[in-house]
């Protein structure tokens, strides 16, 4: 049986028994070792293959009902929630999966049903529709944040309503200044949390599992930077990578040793690749903004075939310093408070153009996700910023979870008039 | 050496055949423009068709074919897809060497391309989204529901001197807008005159986000509508150049890039 024929099936089985009861089985069974070794054993890149297996893994805990799940928004220190020893689960991400298994239709209109209002971006649709119908884990807690995003707080408000734990609802309010005060703020927020949830847990606030965390945190953040140094020079990328597929590690499991692994791993193969690379090869580089469609489409295969291969993701930028293991609720504040999507759109401009620098990126593509304020709000900025520099940006207008949202046919066009715009410079 | 362009558009075809000398020198030879339909492939052909017959050629004295449009992978014939972003860009700067700025208004897109001035290649472009109100099938769904032929637009947008506005942009509710003003009486030639500078108003937001820097250059079948570039001259205070058949720029650029192959 070859890994699309088992992908295949396993996306049928959850179309065709969209329940939280079958969801559960499904990802028991292939957990399974021997089904998981089938599935990795026809995925050629070895990153790729850990990050499948990884996430099944992870998946099937977070579902077993076995360990005490916590929701989180996407840019939380998960150091905390992992160094708490709760199971994290991202329902922003598991909106991009409803668009990989080719249910965000389903989702989208039981959100719309409940009253979510369409111009709502659709992760946050299409994890809220999913959370009406019953489809992710109870969690015990919700921690969210206003950092980037500010719809976070209000659906995921929503959900603690939804499974009746309104009083574990932790939100965490990001000033929007860089300074001495916001950091003991922030990091004392931080740390409430951390006592407040270790007391709801029974247990004793366990601060050397906490630095543990955060000594993993920190491994997978050397060798994420090892990775994307090595970025720098490659473009002959192993199959299908992209560093937009690795949000959920990056992010949501961030201290945790399978990241870590993971990273290791990526590094190694990054490595590998660019030793091999023919050196003539010249492609046009391109850097990703934002976030990209999750359900299958055209757009990185038609930038391949043009001769363009997006080099690096915003969302790949290791912005924050080395975390101090002694000091960790004030280091876990000064990471949240060094993403550049904090404060006023120049952190973002600022950091893009670094970023555009160090990978001499020759253009731009800012995804434009509808409902996304946060993001779309700077296109004009970011736009006029690289045109300066005589570098060419592509505001793409779409949708990263609702296919409907986003006409093939118009993004090809947009996507290939990029493409030969970058070939004719 | 004998190329061939043609740009499948999702309301036009238009095939056109150049004969392109060492020096790049161009000459058309024909062009034919017929709908599109609902079958493209068949419209690729028929056109290419016409245009060989026009042109007394044969099908292998063609040297190279490129197609632009919507339906440009559906030409099985072409040797390369080029998109009408870059076709248009390098149609019209045959025409008009100097435009800086084109605005293209088709059936379902209507799209804004910034030349650079002395690369004389396209550096930046912006397509309207999703929907297609403010472009050509909009304004051909409007001319049903007012029961006045779609040529005659211009004509009375110049001669009309009042309008009304149509504050929808959707095409369903500015046809249903349309509807109840005519019920109210409101003079058919007046609501031409808000319908048409709506449109107009679209397409300037469009350039001001590009930039506007003249010259600039209007295409599309839209710009045979003489009251649309009127409404644009007007907003923009600008005057349009127009090229002597507005819809085949994209078949020419495929052309002309068809002969760099
Ligand atoms: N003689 C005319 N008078 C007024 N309007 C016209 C005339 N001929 C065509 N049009 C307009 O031009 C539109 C078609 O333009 P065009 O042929 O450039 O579209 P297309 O290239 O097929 O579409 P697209 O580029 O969007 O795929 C029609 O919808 C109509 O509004
Ligand atoms: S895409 Fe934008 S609105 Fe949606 S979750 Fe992400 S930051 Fe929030
Ligand atoms: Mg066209």
């Amino acid at each position: 049986m070859s890994v699309l024929s088992i992908k295949t099936r396993i996306i049928k089985n959850i179309q065709d028994n969209l329940n939280l009861g079958s969801i559960k089985r499904l990802l028991h069974t292939i957990s399974n070792k021997p089904v998981l070794a089938l599935y990795g054993s026809s995925i050629k890149s070895i990153t790729d293959k850990y990050l499948n297996i990884y996430t099944i893994r992870n998946l099937n805990e977070v579902y077993s009902g076995k360990y005490p799940v916590a929701f989180g928004s996407l840019f939380l220190p998960y150091e905390l929630i992992i160094g708490l020893g709760l199971k994290p689960f991202l329902p922003e991400i598991m909106g991009g999966f409803t668009a990989g298994l080719g249910i965000s239709g389903r989702t989208i209109k039981a959100a719309s049903n409940n009253w979510y209002s369409s111009d709502l971006c659709t992760f946050h649709r299409s994890a809220a529709g999913a959370c009406e119908m019953d489809l992710f884990p109870k969690p015990s807690f919700i921690v969210c944040s206003n950092l980037a995003c500010d719809a976070a707080g209000k659906s995921f408000q929503n959900f603690s309503r939804k499974y009746n734990i309104e009083k574990n609802f932790y939100f965490i309010d990001v000033p929007h200044d860089d300074d001495g005060a916001s950091l003991s703020f922030l990091s004392k927020q931080l740390e409430n949390i951390f006592y407040e949830v270790s007391g709801k847990l029974n247990k004793k606030p366990d601060i050397e599992k906490l630095k543990k965390t955060i000594n993993c945190s920190n491994d997978f953040r050397k060798f994420a930077i090892q990775a994307n140094n090595i970025r720098k020079e490659l473009y002959d990328y192993p199959q299908y990578f992209n560093g937009l597929n690795y949000i959920l590690p990056f992010f949501g499991l961030s201290g945790t040793k399978e990241t870590v692994n993971l990273y290791k791993i990526m590094t190694g193969e990054l490595q590998e690749k660019l030793l091999k690379q023919d050196k003539n090869k010249k492609m046009k580089k391109v850097l990703w903004m934002h976030l990209k469609p999750y359900y299958r489409n055209e757009i990185f295969n038609i930038l391949e075939k043009n001769n363009c291969r997006v080099v690096f993701e915003e969302t790949s930028n290791v912005f924050w310093d080395e975390l101090d293991p002694d000091k960790p609720f004030k280091s876990l504040a000064k990471k949240m408070l060094s993403n550049p999507l904090r404060g006023n759109g120049e952190n973002r401009i600022k950091a893009v153009q670094q970023i555009a620098a160090l990978y001499d990126i020759d253009g731009i593509i800012m995804f434009s996700h509808w409902g996304c304020r946060q993001s779309n709000g700077l296109s004009r900025l970011i736009k006029e910023s690289f045109n300066k520099k005589s570098i060419p940006v592509l505001v793409l207008d779409g949708d990263c979870v609702d296919i409907n949202n986003c006409p093939a046919g118009q993004i090809k066009t947009r996507v290939e008039g990029f493409a030969e715009i970058l070939n004719s410079i | 050496m004998y190329t061939c362009g043609i740009d499948i558009g999702s309301v036009s075809t238009e095939a056109l055949i150049l004969d392109i000398d060492e020096r790049k020198d161009y000459k058309i030879l024909s062009y034919a423009i017929i709908k599109t339909g609902s079958d493209s492939k068949t419209a690729a052909e028929k056109s290419f068709k016409m245009a060989l017959s026009e042109a007394k050629l044969n099908r292998n004295e063609i040297n190279y074919i490129v197609a632009t449009g919507y339906g440009r992978v559906i030409v099985e014939f072409a040797n390369k897809n080029i998109t009408e972003i870059t076709c248009h860009a390098s149609g019209v700067t045959l025409l008009f060497p100097d435009i800086i700025t084109i605005i293209d208004i088709g059936g379902q897109d209507s799209k804004v391309i910034k030349i650079d001035r002395t690369s004389k290649k396209p550096i930046d472009f912006l397509m309207n989204d999703k929907c297609a109100a403010g472009t050509g099938r909009f304004l051909e769904v409007m001319a049903k529901t007012l029961e006045i032929n779609l040529e005659n637009f211009g004509e009375i947008f110049l001669s009309t001197k009042e309008k009304v506005d149509i504050t929808s942009t959707c095409t369903v509710f500015a046809e249903s807008e349309i509807v109840s003003l005519i019920g109210r009486g409101v003079a058919k030639e007046k609501i031409i005159k808000g319908l048409i500078y709506s449109i107009a108003d679209r397409i300037i937001s469009m350039v001001s986000r590009v930039g506007l820097e003249a010259p600039v250059c209007l295409t599309g079948g839209v710009a045979k509508n003489s009251g649309i570039a009127s409404a644009i001259e007007e907003k923009l205070g600008v005057k349009l150049q127009i090229p002597f058949e507005p819809q085949i720029t994209g078949a020419l650029g495929a052309a002309y890039l068809a002969g760099k192959i």
